[in-house]
């Protein structure tokens, strides 16, 4: 994640840098095409989304509750994620055990998994028949696939690694000598942790989770295999989105126009990050 | 209250194994060349490095003792450790900075403070209570970082490079502030430098550390007139003396004064490196604005060069060649001519 932003930076400096002179002839007219691929979409979502029926869609109890769900589950797949990811982005920092590097590289395999493979393999291991949903449903009879728990699940899955990456990019840039100051004037590890660290990785931390939160927000495939898609319990704004394109476009409109809206708002938010603070 | 350490440790290519005594209100200065360990002498004896034998002592507490498996933590051994560039925890203002060690022993949050503000106004930063450490300067900040580590009265204090990091100005301040609160501190103390004058100006007694082992301990003036290594002679083998300087002149304790070239007033040390001082068989001619008599007391012979003690009116060591002492034919209980330029009397302000 930390890679990202100096190139960033570098390509934002180009006015008066004598190396541009010498672009070779296709270069603009293909990046021009690039840009308009990424950016189309958004003109066109911007564009079309009918603003003068937004109370009218929003009334909609199909709607509203896509929405309210998708912001639980995603606040929910957050705070899952900060309490099980903190912990385990010290120990991939700080830790030496064997095996680290592996189970580090298989930790954050969902960043590149398609999701759908993810919501397999979640079936595979909390479903009816998983190897721990098996055992689970047998003996408590709780069955997690095809609930709102399943949607937590499934987006703190695919949204973790984020979150994990980042924060461990940020300890393993931390001074940590400013933990033996803590530690020679009498704080124990949970005291340095809690007042030394933790405001120091705090810039990483908050930018985990924002990107942590966003990619819960629009999970989609491992949702839908290990979740479903039931309107009311397990139907969030991206399946919502989905299904209103058959049904009511204009919904569908709106919704992508705010999960938009939201995207957009995390990247304000990390401007610092990944648009080189320009 | 004392310190008696042995210190053996292993960090990467660097075998240490130091043994270090401090007296209760001692100075020592750990001085060495860059890599020597000074570093991570302090670390391990405030329990941030682990020893692989030896043993430290604090107050006749076993702080850590390889050979019975027993050691404190660095959180329990009530050390202080002023580091070279401060370390003040960013997201805490000056006054929680310094309120911090208090608040880890349990101190309340308002006593806490409250010894907290009267450190600051101690290391005269009384008005900056409130202010974040990122607007600080550096002297400012390494202020603050002694009030720190002094606010929670550690058995003994640790600092390293305490002055490195500062410039010119902050330097010679901070020296002034810490030579006072050095005095006041009654634990042991030890200061890491690899500046030989600072060592000087602030501890009692010179430990020279290179490539892991002592080389040389004792009081500074004896390690200046005897340096028993190559590192030592270069930096620290200077005629030193202490004086009361008075525009041109430096009267200097032990009788005798010295001319210089740059006016100064005060308390000074007044240093002349042993190369700069001429050795003459008769009353030198000429520009030298400092000349006496004496008699070479001792002539030490160093591989390439040599150096010739001369008593006097004022004691002082030459450094001259093999070279040099065979056309002077020079021996032990001879008189001899001594002549120092003004420009070659270095004044330092104690």
């Amino acid at each position: 994640m930390s890679g990202l932003p100096a190139p960033a930076r570098r390509a934002g400096t180009g006015t008066g840098d004598p190396g541009r002179r010498g672009l070779p002839r296709p270069v603009v007219p293909l990046a021009v095409a690039g840009l308009a691929l990424l950016l189309l979409p958004l003109a066109g979502l911007v564009a079309r989304t009918p603003l003068r029926t937004v109370p009218e869609i929003l009334a909609d109890p199909a709607v509203g509750e896509a929405l309210r769900l998708s912001l639980l589950s995603s606040l929910a797949a957050l705070v899952l994620a900060t309490v099980l990811g903190l912990p385990l982005a010290l120990l991939f920092a700080r830790a030496d055990f064997p095996g680290k590097s592996l189970l580090r590289a298989l930790a954050v395999l969902p960043m590149v998994l398609p999701p759908v493979v993810g919501g397999v393999g979640l079936l595979l291991a909390f479903g009816r028949r998983g190897i721990v949903g098996g055992p689970l449903a047998q003996a408590t009879g709780i069955v997690i696939p095809f609930t709102p728990v399943a949607v937590v699940l499934a987006a703190t899955f695919v949204a973790m690694p984020f979150l994990v990456v980042t924060v461990e990019s940020g300890l393993r840039l931390l001074d940590r000598r400013y933990e033996d100051a803590a530690t020679t004037l009498g704080a124990g590890p949970w005291t340095t942790f809690r007042r030394v660290t933790l405001p120091l990785i705090w810039p990483s931390l908050a930018a985990g989770m924002a990107l942590c939160w966003a990619r819960a927000l629009g999970e989609f495939g491992a949702t839908i295999t290990f979740a479903g898609n039931l309107s009311g319990r397990t139907q969030t704004m991206p399946l919502a989105v989905y299904v209103e394109l058959q049904r009511n476009p204009e919904a569908a409109y709106l919704l992508s126009l705010l999960l938009l809206a939201v995207s957009v708002a995390v990247l304000v938010a990390l401007r610092d990050r990944f648009l080189g603070g320009r | 209250m004392s310190l008696h350490a042995h210190v053996v440790a292993d960090v990467g290519a660097l075998h240490l194994d130091v043994r270090l005594h401090a007296a209760a209100g001692e100075v020592v200065a750990v001085l060495g060349p860059n890599g020597a360990g000074k570093t991570t002498l302090l670390r391990a004896l405030a329990g941030l490095v682990p020893l692989s034998a030896g043993r430290v002592v604090l107050d006749g507490r076993v702080l850590e003792d390889p050979a019975t498996a027993s050691r404190r933590t660095a959180e329990d051994r009530d050390v202080g450790f002023v580091f070279q560039d401060h370390l003040l925890f960013p997201n805490l203002s000056v006054l929680d900075n310094v309120a911090f060690g208090l608040r880890c022993r349990g101190v309340r949050k308002g006593r806490a403070r409250e010894i907290a503000a009267a450190w600051i106004g101690r290391v005269e930063l009384a008005s900056l209570a409130q202010a974040r450490p990122g607007a600080l300067s550096g002297g400012q900040a390494q202020r603050v970082a002694l009030a720190r580590a002094l606010a929670c009265s550690p058995a003994l204090l640790l600092l390293d490079e305490p002055l490195a990091a500062l410039d010119v100005q902050a330097r010679q301040s901070m020296r002034r502030l810490l030579r006072r609160h050095l005095d006041a501190f009654g634990g042991p103390c030890v200061i890491v430098t690899h500046q030989p004058l600072e060592a000087i100006a602030l501890a009692d007694r010179l430990v020279i550390v290179e490539q892991g082992v002592v080389v040389q301990d004792g009081a500074a003036a004896e390690v200046a007139r005897r340096p028993r290594s190559r590192w030592v002679a270069r930096l620290v083998g200077l005629n030193l003396y202490r004086g009361t300087a008075r525009d041109h002149t430096v009267a200097l304790e032990g009788g005798g004064s010295l001319r210089t070239a740059d006016a100064a007033g005060g308390e000074v040390f007044a240093t002349v490196h042993p190369r700069a001082v001429a050795l003459h068989p008769e009353a030198p001619r000429g520009s030298p604005r400092n000349a006496w008599r004496g008699t070479v007391a001792e002539i030490d012979l160093h591989g390439d060069h040599v150096r010739v003690h001369v008593e006097g009116p004022i004691p002082i060591v030459a450094e001259i060649t093999p070279a040099g002492l065979a056309d002077l034919s020079l021996s032990e209980g001879q008189p001899t001519w001594v002549s120092v330029k003004a420009s070659a009397v270095d004044l330092f302000p104690r």
